[in-house]
């Protein structure tokens, strides 16, 4: 293989802790659903969903009293919930970048953590789904931002970004649902076939649509996953382009930059690693599967964080140039707001958070400790959600208009969703964690030495 | 179709345990004339395809297709939502501004593809859901999702597959294990049932929704939260509130304020009144003016022509005055003015509907109607 003609140094180490056999794999990955769950999992889960009902209630308060319950008024009309929405549709994305970006560019290192990153995909997008519908006051109708006909005889209007970004989210979480089942079918067929119990085994071959692994299967089953992985490749990368006009599409200033598509993907990219990497630690500790997601794995995942870190620090640079350089007075305030302004230590998280912290990374014994690890992760995921609370409220706050500048506050009720929707997340992947294949493990046993057949095919000889 | 018999089964399957090995066996057992060769594996196996002469997927075409069908389709319909059917202005752009609609005709692009790549392969190509098929049932399945790669000899078209021959084979490929799948194949009567109670349940599922939603929306046409903002912290007209002590919703107006169009009015007779004097000019504007007001506001009690001919019942239980009288044709202006005002007996006032030009208006159509209904013989021309 092309491989083998690297030089030592950039060969890929094996991606395995020791020689592990298709047998064993699976019943170290796929016994998990079948014991009970130990107590530390309850006591896990029992936090998470306390967290979440926090948040439910909180949201049932603001349903019922109206969205006056948020710290959203004139001019600052999006805060938090906005904030929450691009934050966690950002956190979605690493997961489709390690499944799908990753797969294109055959990095085989993938193949043990694209599950669990594709997963926290689908949860992170419910719980971005949250805001938006909540947002709107009156979620029973939102289905009036879908284009039906109607007794009023209208249609949405195609020419507003937030429009754009409905289509957009829904149909990401269609493609990363369909993506993350079609990848699990022939694991839950596995797991099918070991279950014992004949209820679990028939929801079992139900989930697994009666998946047979003939070779006419799995030969357009990889089809399938090259085609959705090339698909997805646009799509992600679409998404947060249309989420960031949702912002560059419209004359605030501080919004209105041609960088921001680029400067969000990336951002997203890089908030979705942190968050990845925090489960991960935890998935691999307590779930005894050190064999599998290696050191190796989180190292590159650091230099993922990295270099993303420096991307955005770039990022930050462009957008303050372009302010300087357009030579117009709105933006230079908007840009002095950010750092100098009533919430300008929101503006220095932002930058130590993001640009200063990861650069811990370029040394490789930081890479590979889990202290530095967990301090990144955390004050990554802190500063990219800060960096979406000084785009969004520290520009709406001091518009074209002063009369109507107003500094921003938020409710309990704000914090109180916010707390809930990392309840809910957390939650979700812990319940996954208990029912489902939390590594592909189809997809590791193709890639473990020695279980494809050399290239060129033995029966060429035979 | 033959009788199930003992030399003959559904399938004939040998495990092996190395990949290699089952590339090497598929690729001499390939073409058999004994039955449809097929393999089985946990993962895909490289070169596995060409070992057993597999045509290409069909799906990257299948995918092309449809993705160009749903840009189509997305953007065919939003040009027709928002610059034909009801074409709107926005930002100053044409209706037919065609950039706008591009990020949408993407996303619904890669929706149609991705669809047809994930339902095209499960449902299409690899003819699942089956969760019956007898495959499923063999004891070799279980190996074979697991580490083993499994090669058969299927009956194809109910024939069978002759057993013994088979067996032979597959082992001379060097199976490790050898297992035979009866015929007739499980029997298809349980899917059958299968499905009908679960479509059956499906059914039941959505009638019993349809109608508790149903009637739920007709008994509570509104349930808070979902009132459509009828019930608001406000003072609503003519309600009682709670959130003034004297419990009236509607307040009086603060002692000593002026309302707009309304003059204090401190006359107390109508003798007084009559010194004060019409100040609209008696034009067809203001005539039509206090025809309007008057058919509004005093018709129902003074009749069309003023004559106190009443449209009220006798419930009302007082007579309007015949506005015609002599005494009222000679009053002046003021002391009408007066009565409007305060009003008389059974009449109210009507201080608060009109106002003060308005007041006069009325009273230059009355005066009208007193001398409309007075004709003199020097009236004739
Ligand atoms: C609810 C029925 C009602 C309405 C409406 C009404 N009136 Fe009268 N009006 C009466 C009655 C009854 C009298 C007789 C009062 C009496 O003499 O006891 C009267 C008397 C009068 C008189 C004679 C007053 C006097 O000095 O004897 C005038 C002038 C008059 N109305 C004008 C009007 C005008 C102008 C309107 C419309 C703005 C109007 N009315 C509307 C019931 C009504």
């Amino acid at each position: 293989m092309a491989e083998a003609l690297l030089p030592e140094g950039l060969r890929e180490p094996a991606l395995t802790d020791g020689a592990i056999t298709l047998g064993e794999l699976d019943d170290r990955v796929l016994s998990v659903p079948e014991t009970r769950p130990p107590a530390k999992w309850f006591a896990a889960f029992a936090l998470t969903s306390a967290i979440s009902a926090v948040g439910l209630a909180c949201i049932a308060y603001t349903l019922y009293t109206g969205i006056g319950a948020w710290g959203n008024n004139s001019p600052v009309f999006w805060a938090f919930d906005i904030i929450n929405f691009v934050f966690w549709v950002g956190i979605g994305h690493a997961g489709t970048l390690i499944s799908a970006i990753l797969f294109l560019f055959r990095k085989r290192w993938r193949n043990s953590i694209a599950r669990y990153a594709e997963a926290m995909t689908i949860f992170a997008v419910i719980c971005a789904a949250i805001f938006p519908l909540i947002h709107v006051g009156r979620p029973w109708l939102a289905f009036w931002l879908f284009p039906y006909p109607n007794q009023r005889a209208l249609w949405p209007n195609f020419r507003s970004p937030l429009l754009w970004d409905v289509f957009a989210v829904n149909t990401y979480f269609i493609v990363s649902l369909l993506f993350w089942f079609l990848g699990m079918v022939p694991d839950i067929a596995s797991m099918r076939d070991r279950a014992k119990d004949p209820r679990l085994k028939f929801a079992y071959t139900a989930l697994s649509v009666g998946w047979r692994g003939s070779a006419e299967h799995w030969q357009h089953y990889e089809k399938a996953y090259l085609l959705l992985a090339g698909l997805a490749t646009g799509l992600v990368l679409s998404v947060h382009s249309v989420v960031s006009f949702d912002f560059a599409v419209s004359v605030v200033p501080g919004w209105h930059m041609t960088i921001f598509p680029p400067y969000f993907v990336t951002g997203a990219i890089f908030a979705g690693f942190a968050m990845v990497m925090m489960v991960l630690i935890v998935v691999r500790e307590t779930m005894d599967l050190k064999h599998l997601i290696t050191m190796y794995h989180l190292e590159v995942m650091n230099k993922v964080i990295l270099g993303t870190s420096c991307l955005m620090g770039y990022a930050y640079m462009m957008e303050g140039f372009t302010a300087w350089y357009s030579q117009n007075q709105f933006i230079h305030h908007a840009f002095k707001q950010y750092l100098w302004g009533a919430y300008g230590w929101a503006g220095w998280t932002v930058l130590v958070c993001n640009v200063l912290i990861p650069q811990l990374f370029w040394s490789s014994r930081l890479r590979r400790s889990y202290p530095s690890m967990i301090f990144v992760a955390a004050a990554v995921t802190i500063g990219m959600w800060f960096e979406r609370f000084v785009i969004i409220v520290m520009s709406l706050q001091q518009d074209y208009l002063p009369s109507s500048w107003r500094l921003y506050q938020p409710t309990l009720i704000d914090f109180g969703i916010l707390l809930g929707s990392f309840g809910i997340f957390f939650s979700l992947v812990l319940l996954f964690a208990r029912v489902l294949p939390v590594i592909a493990t189809t997809e590791v046993k193709a890639i473990l030495p020695g279980y494809q057949p050399a290239h060129g095919g033995d029966h060429d000889r035979a | 179709m033959t009788e199930p018999s003992a030399a003959r089964a559904w399938a004939v399957i040998g495990l092996f345990e190395r990949p290699e090995d089952l590339l090497r066996a598929a690729a001499r057992l390939r073409g058999s004339p004994l039955g449809r060769v097929q393999a089985y594996t946990p993962y895909p196996v490289h070169h596995l395809d060409e070992a057993l002469g597999l045509r290409r997927s069909p799906l990257g075409g299948m995918v092309f297709v449809m993705g160009v069908l749903g840009a189509l389709t997305a953007f065919a319909f939003q040009y027709w939502m928002s610059a034909v059917d009801y074409p709107i202005v926005t930002g100053g752009k044409s209706p037919r501004s065609w950039q706008a609609f591009v990020p949408i005709t993407f996303e619904v692009m890669v929706l149609f593809a991705t669809l047809t790549a994930g339902l095209g392969m499960l449902f299409l190509l690899n003819r699942l859901p089956d969760i019956f098929h007898p495959m499923l049932a063999s004891r070799a399945m279980e190996k074979i999702t697991r580490d083993r790669f499994a090669l058969a000899l299927e009956s194809s078209g109910g024939q069978g597959v002759d057993v013994d021959a088979a067996k032979k084979v597959i082992l001379e490929l060097g199976a490790q294990e050898v297992e035979v799948l009866p015929l007739p194949a499980p029997a298809p009567a349980a899917p059958l049932n299968f499905l009908l109670g679960l479509g059956g349940a499906l059914v039941a599922a959505c009638v019993l929704a349809g109608y508790s939603t149903y009637w739920v929306i007709k008994l509570y046409p509104e349930l808070p939260p979902m009132s459509h903002m009828e019930r608001q912290p406000r003072l609503n007209a003519q309600s009682p509130s709670g959130f003034f002590k004297d419990g009236r919703g509607m307040r009086p107006a603060p002692v000593g304020s002026v309302a707009r169009g309304h003059r204090p009015y401190l006359i107390k007779t109508p003798e007084e009144a009559a010194r004060l004097v019409n100040p609209l000019p008696r034009t067809t504007e203001t005539m039509e003016k206090g025809r309007v007001l008057y058919a509004v506001y005093c018709r129902v009690c003074h009749g069309f022509l003023g004559d106190g001919r009443t449209t009220l019942t006798s419930a009302y239980g007082a007579k309007p005055a015949d506005l015609r009288i002599k005494r009222l044709a000679l009053a002046p202006d003021g002391t009408i003015y007066h009565a409007i005002m305060v009003g008389k007996n059974a009449m109210p006032s009507y201080a608060y509907e009109l106002k003060e030009d308005e007041r006069w208006a009325v009273i230059h159509y009355l005066r009208a109607l007193q001398r409309a209904q007075d004709a003199r013989e020097s009236d004739i021309p």
